[in-house]
């Protein structure tokens, strides 16, 4: 006998379910979470061990780490006495809610004021990922080229915050700065734009009162 | 390639829904991606081919719905007609940021199954 079932069921139902409990369980603990996502060697560790350096007198902040293997990046968190975890995907090219999960069981990262995820160095199947995050934050290095955004829209359009990094390098490179803010703002009209040196702190008191408004927004609501 | 990975939750997902109502083995699957899900249709069509082959739904057919994105400007009060998965949202004609409606599904739709009685539960 044939059986025809009609269900229109996200094929992604499973994980997502999981990143809606993780959504529950930070309104809770009132932690604002954002999800990092980016090429591989743009900035994404570099930017957080600044950025820990400016909030963590004040703030709690926990740290997950994405990559395919090696405790690196979680390490270098750690030396600056933050709580961080490394997830190993072996292989895979993004994390998965399951994976964030995994994490917050295995290590002590809540309650935590802001957890950033850093995902898998990868501007494509991280996009498709629920992590239970407040939003996603795209990071383009002027290095990697100006061309980013319009090779990769889905991450361009779907990150609420696109962090410009490496910008003390913008007079050594041919990165035509203009067209690409103009860009992300095509793909992207209401997200926002913030121009970064992790180097020379150019833009980092930017980055972090944006952390702090959106984290203060996400306990008022 | 992050389509293998979705294959398989698609597999997952119709061998819930066949479970839910009754037992037997998948015959056809529809399922509809959106031109901005960021999910290429032929790579999920080899992922499914990978994680359906060998297994007791070898041979279950992939159907995929290819849903355009709605994107209308609010100031033309019109749907602007862009090039097959533009993601640019801002009006062609105005400038005004399109309101974009739809382009992002991911879903399992319709799951056909056969029901053998004499057979075991896969």
């Amino acid at each position: 006998m044939k059986t025809i079932v009609s269900i229109r069921r996200k094929a992604l139902a499973a994980s997502e379910e999981h990143a809606e409990e993780l959504r529950g369980r930070f309104a809770e603990s009132g932690t604002l979470v954002l999800n990092l996502i980016s090429s591989p060697g743009s900035g994404k560790t570099t930017l957080l061990e600044t950025t820990v350096g400016r909030l963590a007198e004040r703030y709690r902040i926990a740290v997950i780490e994405g990559d395919v293997a090696t405790e690196r990046d979680a390490d270098r968190i750690r030396a600056l006495g933050v709580p961080a975890h490394q997830v190993l995907t072996g292989g895979a090219c993004h994390l998965d809610a399951r994976q964030i999960e995994t994490a917050l069981e295995t290590a002590d990262l809540l309650p935590a004021d802001i957890l950033f995820i850093e995902n898998v160095g990868n501007l494509i199947c991280p996009t498709t990922y629920d992590l239970g995050e407040d939003f996603k934050v795209v990071l383009l290095s002027v290095t990697e080229g100006d061309d980013k955004p319009l090779k990769y829209p889905a991450i361009f359009s779907r990150a609420d915050v696109t962090v410009i990094t490496k910008a003390d390098l913008l007079p050594y490179v041919p990165f035509d700065l203009d067209a690409v803010l103009e860009h992300v703002k095509s793909l992207n009209p209401s997200g926002t734009i913030v121009i970064v040196s992790s180097t020379t702190g150019d833009g980092v008191d930017e980055w972090c009162d944006l952390l702090v408004e959106r984290l203060g927004s996400k306990r008022e609501s | 390639m992050h389509e293998m990975g979705i294959a398989i939750e698609i597999y997952r997902t119709c061998r819930e829904a066949v479970r839910e109502h009754g037992q037997g083995r998948l015959q056809r699957v529809r399922i509809a991606i959106g031109e901005l899900s960021a999910v290429e249709p032929d790579l999920i069509r080899f992922g499914w081919e990978a994680v359906i082959v060998d297994g007791p739904d070898a041979g279950a057919e992939l159907e995929i719905d290819w849903c355009k994105a709605d994107q209308r400007c609010p100031r033309c009060n019109e749907s602007k007609d862009r090039s097959e998965g533009s993601w640019l949202r801002i009006c062609p004609d105005c400038g005004t940021p399109l309101e974009v409606r739809g382009g992002d599904e991911l879903d399992v739709l319709e799951v056909t199954f056969e029901t053998d009685d004499d057979a075991a539960p896969p």
